[in-house]
């Protein structure tokens, strides 16, 4: 079995709790891969005098800048897709793309931490996203892993992405039936998605137990919301509960996510938490100074770097353009993006449909 | 000053007393420009307040403040009134409005010193991060000569309040706009009036041969270049294209710039700013430039002489010297610092740059400097004039 394939065959033995997950000694091997099978990435480690045998701890791998996608193939081995970043200035060549040469590790971390902190009662839920379908985006990590909720983990699942944004007469029309079944639902789609409902001034009550997932923040927003603003508008418009509405901090260039963890911590009877992204075992942040790449003070403002295995197929230690803060001690918030860095994110997903 | 109304009318009553000292000898006004321009070094508040409004550290803005003054020398003002105007003047009462960027502090000074030198009046539209610099030459110009003052008027308003664009800059005879290019741009679209731009430009140094020996000393004198204004104006040098053994003066250049951080510290910086800086960096880098130095100077050493954008924050690349009609991009490079190399002014020239001179002078231009290539005084009273490049001795 190939590498990547045994670190999925980890992950959904591990699951999205597992504390017992061995990060460091899969952060080596995996390390150990792509340095065997990574030509540009090996390229960049001898430029900086980094071997196999000068690294012996996981935050010693070296990062690349999240700018390398735009650059260069980083996949390890012929890609199973293609999954290219968002954005709507620079054009084709201004944009991340990122091969995953196994679309099951994907897979498995994105089902496996979705479970954790969307569904920790194990509900399977009708799902509507909005979003394109994968028929048309299939380059979009974001959908192709909404994609595998759909199917493994709803009931059903809907896309009411458009050219303009978001079917809103279709959506209207299917949030009208499923407040009138009082079923519970499983919403999701980015910030900007949500915030055209919003705009609609449409409202709802939907079922108990519904819940909303929102990723991308407030790019592409007419009028972006602050995140209380957001979570009022998700109880004003749909009637989901704060603690049913569950932030996700993705990037095309990795194969993990972070989720608030407000709905985990409320059915583990950790209410009174701290709204924080919170990462599987096999994704870890860094905080560093921009200046010296050190990890900054607990709780001050910095680089994020992450460090995720599911990666394995590509690079796993990527330098962002995101900044954030440590919060407690297994979370971060974003705080925004550095100035002057290329607009991208979900949120512009679905100004990529205009024509 | 409050409100549209009583600035239109200070501005008005500034045309009107530009046209008597129109006629006044011009070297008596020079000097009083350089009196002026000697007590407003010497301004309180300009040394208690721009370093914080224009985020740059007291010592930077301390030799910017001095250099600016310098360029106020009374024998080269009366020198350059006579090689452009002889003794044209403004055919009537007029009026030049500056709208200027707030990249480098003291940009009034030498705009006033040249609408003055040109017998006009003049309107100063300070930039957001720094307000004190034209209100304080204005003061130091009253003290010397009140009738001159009398010709200035010094304002500020928020960039893009079209309102006072409307009200304020439509009846300039010529409105000199600098700053970002969208900026520019913007504004001139929304006047009528004669609009003379300066965009986005920026610098660049050649390294030859035969400077080797002094290595260092260019070195140190670049670094000097990069540290003025934080390396935020047109004139910054941003690349450095070295003819032989570029890995070395490379190293050089990073210990330079190391070294006169100590004299001239960087100034304070938000961290999406650093982050930015490091996001650029580390672009850098993974597309094949070696990095050296850090967080008091960057240099980026790369193989290719094709240009790459600036990260800013005191980063200079560092490039083998090739054909530089090939590689500089035409219209956007305004200075070339040269040592220890012949360079042919004709393709500069026709390259738009608008200023050669040796490193450490590359931040000093004097005030007769035809920024854009345009002479300073002709184009500010709309009179015929060649471009021009400024070859400064060594």
């Amino acid at each position: 079995m190939s590498l990547e394939g045994q670190l999925a065959t980890a992950i959904r033995a591990a699951g999205a709790a597992g504390d017992s997950f061995p990060f460091e000694a899969w952060a080596l091997h995996v390390f150990a891969h792509q340095l065997a099978h990574n030509p540009p990435y090996r390229a960049f480690c001898e430029r900086r005098g980094v071997t196999l045998d000068t690294v012996e701890r996981w935050d010693q791998v070296p990062p690349v800048p999240t700018a390398a996608f735009r650059h260069a193939d980083l996949s390890c081995g012929p890609p199973e897709a293609v999954f290219q970043t968002s954005g709507t200035t620079g054009g084709a060549e201004q944009r991340g793309r990122h091969g995953v040469p196994c679309l099951d590790l994907y897979r498995a971390s994105a089902l496996v931490t979705f479970e954790r902190f969307l569904l920790p009662d194990a509900a399977r839920l009708p799902a509507i996203f909005l979003l394109p379908p994968p028929s048309e985006r299939p380059d979009s990590s974001l959908v192709r892993m909404c994609a595998w909720v759909g199917e493994e983990l709803s009931s059903e699942a809907e896309w009411f992405g458009s050219p303009a944004g978001v079917d809103m007469p279709r959506l209207l029309a299917r949030l009208r039936e499923l407040e009138t079944a009082g079923d519970a639902v499983l919403i999701a789609g980015p910030t900007a998605g949500f915030s055209q409902l919003f705009e609609s001034g449409a409202a709802f009550r939907l079922g108990p137990g519904s819940r909303l997932m929102d990723t991308g923040g407030a790019k592409g927003t007419a009028r972006p919301l602050s995140r209380a603003g957001f979570v009022r508008a998700c109880w004003t418009h749909l009637g989901i509960a704060g603690y049913f509405c569950v932030n996700e901090y993705g990037m095309t260039e990795l194969c993990s996510q972070r989720y608030e963890s407000v709905l985990c911590d409320r059915f583990a009877g950790r209410s009174l938490e701290a709204r924080r992204l919170v990462a599987p075992p096999w994704l870890r942040t860094r905080v560093l100074d921009p200046d010296t790449l050190e990890p900054v003070d607990a709780g001050a403002v910095g680089l994020l770097c992450h460090h995720d295995l599911a990666n394995a197929g590509s690079v796993s230690a990527v330098l962002t353009e995101d900044l954030g803060r440590a919060v407690g001690g297994d979370g971060i918030e974003v705080i925004g993006r550095v100035r002057g860095a290329p607009p991208r994110g979900c949120g512009l997903l679905l100004a990529d449909l205009a024509p | 000053m409050s409100g549209f109304g009583d600035l239109a009318r200070a501005i008005e009553a500034a045309r009107q007393a530009a046209a008597a000292t129109a006629r006044r000898p011009r070297r008596e006004v020079a000097r009083a420009l350089a009196r002026a321009a000697a007590r407003w070094r010497r301004d309180g508040e300009l040394s208690r307040r721009l370093p914080q409004d224009a985020r740059l550290s007291p010592a930077v803005v301390s030799a910017g403040v001095d250099a600016t003054a310098q360029a106020l020398d009374a024998d080269a003002m009366a020198a350059l009134v006579e090689r452009e105007l002889g003794s044209e003047r403004p055919v009537r009462p007029w009026l030049v409005a500056h709208v200027l960027a707030s990249n480098v502090p003291a940009l009034a000074v030498p705009a006033i010193a040249l609408g003055c030198l040109a017998g006009a009046a003049v309107l100063v539209k300070s930039g957001r991060a720094d307000r004190v610099s034209g209100p304080a030459f204005r003061r130091a110009l009253e003290a010397e000569d009140g009738d001159l003052a009398a010709t200035v008027v010094t304002a500020y308003w928020a960039g893009g309040d079209v309102q006072a664009e409307r009200a304020l800059l439509a009846h300039a005879d010529v409105v000199v706009v600098t700053g970002r290019d969208a900026t520019v741009d913007a504004i001139a679209r929304r006047l009528d009036t004669r609009v003379i731009t300066h965009g986005e430009r920026t610098s660049v140094a050649v390294i030859g041969r035969d400077a080797v020996t002094e290595a260092d000393s260019i070195a140190r004198a670049l670094a000097e270049d990069v540290a003025l204004h934080d390396q935020r104006g047109c004139l910054s040098p941003v690349a450095v294209y070295v003819e032989r053994d570029a890995d070395e003066f490379a190293e050089r250049l990073a210990a330079a710039l190391d070294a006169v951080a100590i004299a001239l510290p960087p100034g304070p910086l938000e961290p999406d700013e650093r982050a930015a800086h490091r996001a650029a960096v580390a672009e850098a880098e993974w597309t094949g430039a070696t990095v050296l130095g850090g967080p008091r100077g960057t240099v980026l050493v790369d193989a290719s002489s094709r240009p790459r954008p600036s990260p800013g924050r005191r980063t200079l690349w560092v490039k083998p010297l090739s054909s530089l009609a090939d590689v500089l991009p035409a219209g956007r490079i305004e200075c070339v610092g040269v040592a220890g190399a012949v360079i042919d002014p004709v393709m500069l020239g026709r390259l738009g740059v608008s200023r050669v001179c040796a490193p450490g002078r590359m931040q000093r231009p004097p005030l007769a400097w035809p920024r854009g290539q345009l002479a300073p005084l002709r184009t500010l009273l709309a009179l015929p004039a060649e471009p021009r490049l400024e070859v400064e001795s060594a």
